[in-house]
């Protein structure tokens, strides 16, 4: 009974903020909840469909009858149904486009009953550095809409830790973020400019949070224009600072402060054979890199990247560079660098495997790595250094004897867990379908070497074969395999009307 | 080599605090007896203190702070005094000291061995053992025997800890080199100040010395006397060679898939090898990958590498190198390949620490190092990842860990160092350079880099008046003007407080 004076109170304190909180007021208009059924992919029992689990989260309305969000809030979704304020219904939804480089995702409701009375939400810049913000969401403490206030702390560059791979630029807020206010509006002036997409646990860092300003926003809504969204895409190339006077002497440079090195050319990456490792950058698209990677741009000093992050798959970039002393230019038509993906997380995908006489060979990725909780230091190498030392080049997939399911005909391979497939019956396995394939020749015997100095793993086919179904049947195995990524189909929401 | 580990690893006693005395169980027999028929100055062991300085692999130029341990060292004959070489590691200065009477005398180390974990000392005043029966080795420990462990009380009265003997077996010793026999007993081992070298007895003689103890499971790992034997009798030679090794890598052939594809025929069982390092005695021998190991001198060797022991039945056959091979012996390797059995001779030699590309353990030596315009290199070695402290496999730069573990993988051909950048000490000539650490050098100056010396050699030779540093990662180049660095180098020195800029090896 306690509890009753104090809710009162706090209700009064809150409706005296809202009484001030004049331009912000159309919220309840553009706000919904978003509850997501997901179904998560289970990588050590990859022929099952997974654990479902249920996630809530925001989102806004905005022009063309979208709702913005984040993509986490509807990663691996099965079934989605929105809320609006002041509207008992729940509207089910689906997926139109989904980032997940950026966190972004739109989301569209068939049902015409729920745009009634539904206003987009407008966009704005960039806020100033400590003007006031607030968040909107559906956070974790009660059930109904929240709102929070703060400053903006920061701009700068930062992981989005949804792929875990990718940065782009995102704004700190002094704002109170939390679990449920993922894909919330930040509004300033009543226009859009940011959405909240991530924060430190407390047990790190407290009132740090983080949202994903408006530039990383039109980006997404642009890319989608086509109906499609590719990735972001980048110069696949790693740089160094050119601070270093005696270097820059070496490299044939003045003291006018200008370039950045050219440390590592990835192959598979758009600057492939054109840059060379060595190279000393000094304009973008005709705008100077200064020798700490920061340029000139829109009448504001960013990072180099961001040149490249306004640009789309297919756009071309003009680089001017110094190579071996002698000026020189080249262009280079943009996309993505594909051996960092499996750095990241991957979404909305079923994992891709096989199994032969009990033992399960997948493809390496951060998932499942995580999944496993793989140690093995040869495989944290080749994860590691994927990229950095090339080893895509030959193992474009590093297929790992993940696990064993147990059975008379694999008593004794217990130690090759971990072990990095290198050769079947002499063939070289750079990817899961070769592995397939191998096993498919006919052959008495398959003998399979690891990566590295130890026995060859050793399989009579025949025993295999006579063990197969049984080993389906103990251990609950639908299929063998999967060789591709495309996800199932999700189950239909047209239909269904609450309304 | 790549068997299951029989033993899980275990703390040292060192640094362990004094356990409380509410949380040990009965014990069996502990009993101090000074009181007893054995009198202190009948018991066959000295007190040892020794003062030691680490070296600081982060700051190689400097030793870390003095430490002192006190430990008991089991007097042998000829006026020798056997402890434990994590004992006398880096030490400065090794003092004897009787217990009775706390008479001191300084002594010096005769022969240490890291591997095996022995040491020998000997006092520099020849009577100062006088009066002390020296111990004789009970070399016959089997698996149930009871041992005494031999401590001291501050009084100088003996406490005996008496301990059961459960299992003998092989295990990695601390210097990770090799795998030695070791007996492991089951014992409430109280804390004394003395935390090094606790003899075991049995009757009067020597059985082992304590080689780790983990106090809650109050089980003890030891080294045994048939060790402590070959120690002493390789000491005893014209020159110390240490314990031998063959230079392989084996893996069981339980699998019978695996036995059917390497070829092997009847009842032999045997080990299949996964790899011969170039260049040691199973190599000169002419062993190769993917043979299978049926037999060892007369011994034959199970699917597991196990061989029957005369005293011990079954165990790993590593102990047919560590307590009954010497350097110089001939041992006969009976093999199986693709189906037919050989028969080849492998002469043993010892592998030291300094023939391998990353050495496992490096004590009593200074690090080598090279500060070139405030850019430190160093090479590669086991005690720099250390310095990382107990989690260094995952907390040291992992690239350097995968190329320790790796090292006979990838550089197949040996005879070289790793040399790193280690670090950076901000100055003129390395602006810009200051987050460029753990770095492995590939080349200085165009020419290749295979240790410091060629380092050293190389920055001779500037490129256009540039010192070119070519590393493995990023940022892949370095440059510093050699002669800025030549004139700025007492600078430098003076303002770290380097008392030199290199210490070659």
């Amino acid at each position: 009974m306690l509890r009753f004076p104090f809710l009162l109170c706090a209700l009064l304190f809150l409706a005296a903020a809202s009484a001030q909180a004049q331009p912000n007021e159309r919220i309840q208009t553009s706000l919904v909840r978003i509850t997501a059924t997901d179904v998560e992919p289970d990588y050590r029992a990859p022929w099952n469909s997974g654990q479902i689990e249920r996630g809530v989260g925001a989102g806004f309305v905005i022009d063309g009858q979208r709702i913005l969000t984040n993509a986490h809030v509807v990663s691996n979704s099965r079934f989605l149904t929105v809320e609006r304020e002041g509207d008992p219904n729940k509207y089910p939804a689906t997926v139109q486009f989904v980032a997940h480089d950026c966190d972004l995702a739109t989301v569209q409701v068939a049902n015409p009953g729920f745009w009634k009375g539904m206003k987009p939400l407008e966009f704005n810049g960039i806020p100033e550095l400590e003007s006031t913000v607030s968040a909107y969401g559906y956070p974790i403490g009660g059930e109904r809409m929240s709102v929070t206030t703060g400053i903006v702390s920061r701009i700068d560059f930062n992981l989005y830790t949804h792929s875990a791979i990718d940065s782009h630029l995102a704004i700190q807020i002094s704002a109170q973020i939390n679990p449920g206010n993922s894909g919330g509006p930040v509004l300033q002036n009543g226009k859009v400019v940011g959405v909240a997409f991530q924060g430190y646990s407390g047990d790190i860092a407290q009132g740090v949070a983080y949202m994903i300003p408006t530039p990383v926003i039109r980006r997404f809504l642009t890319d989608i224009k086509d109906g499609h969204y590719d990735r972001y895409v980048d110069l696949g190339i790693t740089y160094s600072k050119l601070q270093n006077p005696a270097q820059r002497r070496y490299l044939g440079l003045t003291t006018n402060d200008r370039g950045i090195l050219v440390d590592t050319v990835i192959d598979a990456g758009p600057c492939g054979k054109i840059l060379h490792d060595g190279d000393v950058l000094l304009a973008i698209d005709g705008h100077a890199i200064a020798s700490d990677a920061f340029v000139e741009y829109e009448g504001e000093r960013v990072q180099m990247p961001e040149v490249v992050e306004r640009k789309f798959k297919g756009d071309k970039v003009k680089l001017d560079l110094l190579r071996d002393h002698k000026p020189m230019s080249v262009e280079i038509t943009l996309g993505s660098v594909w051996p960092y993906f499996l750095q990241g997380h991957s979404y909305d995908i079923r994992p891709r495997y096989v199994l032969y006489g009990g033992l399960l060979f997948q493809p390496m990725s951060l998932d499942l790595i995580e999944a496993y909780h793989i140690s093995d230091l040869r495989v944290r190498h080749f994860f590691d250094f994927f990229v950095s030392e090339q080893i895509y080049l030959q193992h474009p997939e590093v297929i790992i004897l993940t696990n064993i399911l147990p059975d008379p005909i694999n008593s004794y391979l217990n130690s090759y867990r971990d072990s990095i497939v290198d050769e079947i019956n002499g063939q070289k396995i750079g990817t899961l379908q070769d592995l397939a394939r191998a096993f498919a020749q006919p052959a008495g015997r398959f003998v399979v070497k690891m990566v590295g100095d130890g026995p060859p793993l050793v399989l009579d086919a025949k025993q295999v074969e006579s063990a197969r179904e049984r080993i389906k049947q103990r251990y609950n195995v639908f299929s063998e395999e999967n060789l591709d990524e495309q996800p199932p189909a999700k189950t239909s929401v047209a239909a269904k009307d609450h309304s | 080599m790549k068997r299951a580990l029989l033993i899980v690893s275990l703390t040292f006693l060192a640094g362990v605090a004094p356990l409380p005395a509410k949380k040990l169980p009965a014990v069996r027999k502990t009993t101090a007896i000074a009181q007893n028929a054995v009198q202190p100055k009948e018991v066959s062991l000295v007190r040892v203190n020794v003062t030691g300085q680490a070296f600081d692999y982060f700051r190689p130029w400097q030793k870390k702070a003095p430490s002192s341990k006190r430990a008991l060292g089991a007097v042998l004959p000829n006026d020798r005094v056997l402890v434990t070489a994590d004992l006398v590691e880096n030490q400065n200065y090794v003092e004897l000291e009787r217990a009775e009477s706390g008479d001191k005398t300084a002594a010096r180390v005769v022969v240490v061995d890291y591997e095996a974990n022995l040491a020998l000392l000997e006092p520099d005043d020849k009577k100062f053992l006088d009066g002390l029966k020296p111990l004789d080795l009970a070399l016959d420990t089997v698996v149930g025997d009871r041992l005494d462990a031999w401590q001291l009380e501050s009084t100088g009265a003996l406490v005996v800890t008496e301990g059961l003997v459960t299992t003998v077996g092989v295990t990695e010793y601390p210097a990770d080199v090799g795998e030695f026999l070791t007996y492991r007993l089951s014992i409430p081992l109280q804390f004394r100040d003395n935390s090094y070298t606790v003899p075991l007895v049995r009757g009067d003689k020597l059985a082992a010395l304590l080689l780790r103890f983990d106090p809650h499971s109050q089980v003890m790992d030891a080294i045994p006397a048939p060790i402590i034997a070959h120690f002493l009798k390789d000491a005893a030679g014209p020159k110390y060679e240490g314990f031998p090794s063959l230079g392989i890598s084996f893996f069981p052939t339980r699998d019978p898939q695996l036995r059917e594809y390497a070829g092997e025929t009847g009842n032999a069982k045997g080990v299949y090898i996964t790899a011969v390092d170039p260049g040691l005695p199973a190599a000169k021998a002419g062993l190769e990958q993917g043979d299978i190991v049926t037999a060892i001198n007369d011994h034959a060797i199970d699917e597991n590498g196990n061989y029957v022991d005369a005293l011990y039945g079954k165990i790993a056959m590593n102990n047919l190198l560590g307590a009954k091979a010497f350097v110089g012996d001939s041992l006969t390797l009976h093999i199986q390949r693709a189906g037919k059995p050989l028969t080849l001779k492998a002469k043993l030699e010892h592998r030291a620490a300094d023939d391998y590309v990353i050495p496992p353990y490096n004590h009593d030596q200074p690090p080598s190092y090279f500060v070139l315009g405030g850019l430190i290199f160093q090479e590669l070695s086991r005690e720099y990842l250390k310095e990382w402290g107990a989690g260094w496999q995952k907390d040291a730069p992992q690239d350097f860990v995968y190329l320790d573990r790796y090292q006979s993988e990838i550089f197949p051909e040996g005879h070289r160092r790793v040399v790193i950048l280690s670090q950076v000490l901000p100055s003129d000539e390395t602006i810009g350079y200051d987050d460029d650490s753990y770095l492995i050098v590939t080349k200085v100056n165009g020419k290749e880099v295979h240790s410091l010396g060629d380092l050293a050699d190389a920055v001779r030779t500037p490129v256009n008046g540039f010192d070119v540093i070519e590393t493995k990662e990023d940022p892949k180049q370095l440059e510093l003007d050699a002669k800025q660095v030549a004139a700025d180098a007492d600078a430098l020195q003076k303002n770290y407080g380097l008392p030199a800029l290199q210490r070659l090896p």
